[in-house]
């Protein structure tokens, strides 16, 4: 910063010598040139004072300004090489002295305001390059901070994939320990019923009448279990849509049936107001069972901390102006906060301990991918309802 | 002397599966005995019970009122029962608090109609048992009531080892009159010999000084 302000002459004896040796070069020209041409030549004083004052400063313009007065006073105002003035001559040099001492002041004066000028534009560069270096500083910052996000992004897809492993291992868990249930329940009332009767038959005196009312729940046991089989089996066994003209109060009722149980253990009833001549829609039945299932054990789950109420688990369709099917899923649970209402649909986004979070996600790109929306309604801490709306017959062919 | 049919003991059984239920009712019945059925705890405690040996056949997992849950009312009630339980999972930490509770018997789903009868006599079997040393245990208990204040005094100290004499001074009555209290008490309380009084009153927990 110093360097840049630097003057050319910085020393200070140096820069009066300056002034010194400019008066005299000034005053040996003026004498020279008075010999062939008998005219003093005293503007090299002027030029001396000039120049003194430029490069050397205020100062020595000063001492410029006053030596060439006295060399112009001495060599040629008469009576010439002596120190007295002629009182007809004293206008002349005072002129003569006020016009150097103008330009000595004119020229210190733009001399310094060229210094701050440049001082001004030396600290702007100064500045400049300051904050410039700072913006290099933050922009470095910020390099590291985006690699950082960059690493941190793809932890954050190891780990997704990582969950959303564990999610397909636990879900299997959870089917199968579900499957396990609901096929033991049968079987447990079978092997009651088929002891029983094994045991009216073989008293002394076998009870037939018993035998035979034991038997047939003993089957219809039987029967039950394999329903649940081909239930499960049904939901899990296709991964590809199969898309056909269902009717959508029968896939209603049929996915009622799996979720009865659930519902009968929480203490919900379930009610049904469903559209007569309901128009058909197309599309995978299977799929559209997974999201009222996925809907209706949300609603079971939003009830089970509710007492001193009754529990309905209200599953209706309509018929929207729009050519829509509308099915809707209301519950009487404690309601969803809205900070929680928001995030909803995020995969991942669960507020049960053993949710998952992605049911209501995958629901929704089922419904999406028929054509249609699903969404949720709040109705305050009097529960939720979820709607889901379907094409009426799109992509049909019979 | 009671009738039959209020002697006879008779098995609860409790599931929510109707088919389930009908089963072991119709298994149990085929045995001789006598069954009731209930599709909930709640109703279970509805209903007024007859006051025979029993035992209860209760599904772990129901709505409402779960087999642990009704486990424990009974058991703040004093109400005392053998419970065999039965549970689709054969879960042990369930198991555990079950039987840490008092539980018969825990068996896993399906069982095998065998193992459900054994369990059932022997849980009856036991219940009997319990019955009978409750009602002894009452029946001491009235005898003891019987006494009046003074001869319960002198029985606290003769079943604390103390002579008529000692007692006489305790209490600052002749050994005359300790003697007629003693041979009161030990009318009334039906007492064979000194020894048999002692176990008595050690069954009532009576405190001795």
């Amino acid at each position: 910063m110093e360097a840049t302000r630097a003057k050319p002459f910085s020393a200070g004896p140096l820069r009066y010598g300056v002034a010194v040796a400019l008066v005299a070069v000034a005053l040996w020209l003026s004498l020279i040139l008075q010999i062939p041409f008998g005219n003093p030549f005293w503007f090299f004083f002027a030029i001396a004072v000039i120049v003194s004052t430029w490069f050397a400063g205020r100062g020595p313009g000063w001492l410029a300004v006053a030596l060439s007065s006295l060399a112009v006073l001495y060599f040629f105002i008469p009576p010439y090489r002596s120190w007295n003035v002629k009182p007809q001559d004293v206008p002349f040099f005072a002129t003569f002295v006020l016009c150097q001492v103008i330009a000595n002041w004119l020229i210190s004066w733009r001399r310094q305001t060229e210094d701050s000028l440049r001082r001004a534009r030396d600290e702007l560069e100064a500045r400049v390059a300051e904050r410039t270096t700072e913006l290099k500083s933050v922009n470095e910052a910020l390099v590291t901070q985006m690699a950082e996000q960059k690493r941190v992004e793809e932890d954050l897809q190891v780990a997704r994939t990582e969950l959303a492993r564990v999610v397909r291992i636990t879900t299997i868990g959870e089917l199968t320990a579900s499957i396990a249930h609901e096929v033991n329940q049968p079987l447990a009332a079978v092997v009651a019923n088929a002891d029983a009767c094994v045991a009216w038959l073989s008293r002394q005196q076998p009870n037939l009448a018993e035998a035979r009312a034991a038997a047939d729940r003993a089957t219809q046991g039987a029967t039950r279990a394999s329903e649940v089989i081909v239930r499960i089996r049904s939901l899990i066994s296709k991964v590809t849509p199969e898309k056909s003209r269902v009717q959508m109060n029968e896939i209603i009722q049929q996915t009622a049936a799996l979720a009865e149980g659930q519902a009968s253990r929480n203490n919900v009833v379930l009610e049904f107001e469903l559209l007569r001549d309901l128009p058909l829609v197309y599309a995978d039945s299977i799929q559209l069972q997974q999201v009222i299932l996925n809907l209706m054990m949300n609603g079971i789950e939003a009830m089970t901390g509710v007492n001193g109420r009754p529990r309905p688990l209200i599953v209706a369709s309509q018929l929207l102006s729009a050519g829509h099917v509308q099915v809707s899923v209301q519950d009487f649970g404690i309601g969803v906060r809205p900070e929680v209402m928001s995030r909803l649909f995020e995969p991942f986004f669960t507020t049960r301990s053993k949710g998952i979070g992605m049911g209501l996600p995958i629901s929704r790109s089922i419904i999406e991918a028929h054509g249609g929306k699903l969404w949720a309604e709040s109705d305050g801490e009097h529960g939720t309802t979820f709607r889901f709306t379907l094409p009426v017959g799109e992509g049909s062919t019979g | 002397m009671k009738e039959k049919g209020e002697t006879e003991p008779i098995v609860f059984v409790i599931d929510d599966d109707r088919m389930i239920r009908e089963g072991m009712q119709s298994l149990i019945r085929s045995v001789g005995l006598r069954v009731e059925t209930f599709a909930s705890a709640q109703e279970f405690l509805a209903v007024k019970r007859l006051d025979v040996p029993a035992c209860l056949v209760l599904d772990v997992r129901m709505p409402g009122l779960s087999g642990l849950d009704l486990q424990l009312k009974l058991s703040e009630a004093n109400i005392q029962i053998p419970i065999i339980f039965i549970t689709g999972h054969g879960d042990i930490p369930m198991s555990v608090r079950a039987m840490k509770e008092g539980a018969h018997e825990f068996l896993t789903k399906p069982v095998r109609g065998q193992d459900l009868l054994d369990s059932i006599q022997k849980a009856i079997a036991s219940d009997r048992e319990l019955r009978k040393d409750r009602q002894e245990l009452n029946e001491i208990r009235a005898r003891f009531d019987s006494l009046t204040p003074r001869e319960k005094e002198v029985l606290e100290l003769v079943v604390a080892g103390l002579l008529n004499k000692q007692i006489a001074d305790r209490l600052s009555m002749s050994e005359l009159t300790v003697k007629t209290h003693r041979a009161h008490v030990m009318e009334k309380t039906q007492a064979e010999s000194l020894a048999h009084l002692v176990r008595m009153s050690e069954k009532l927990k009576l405190p001795r000084k």
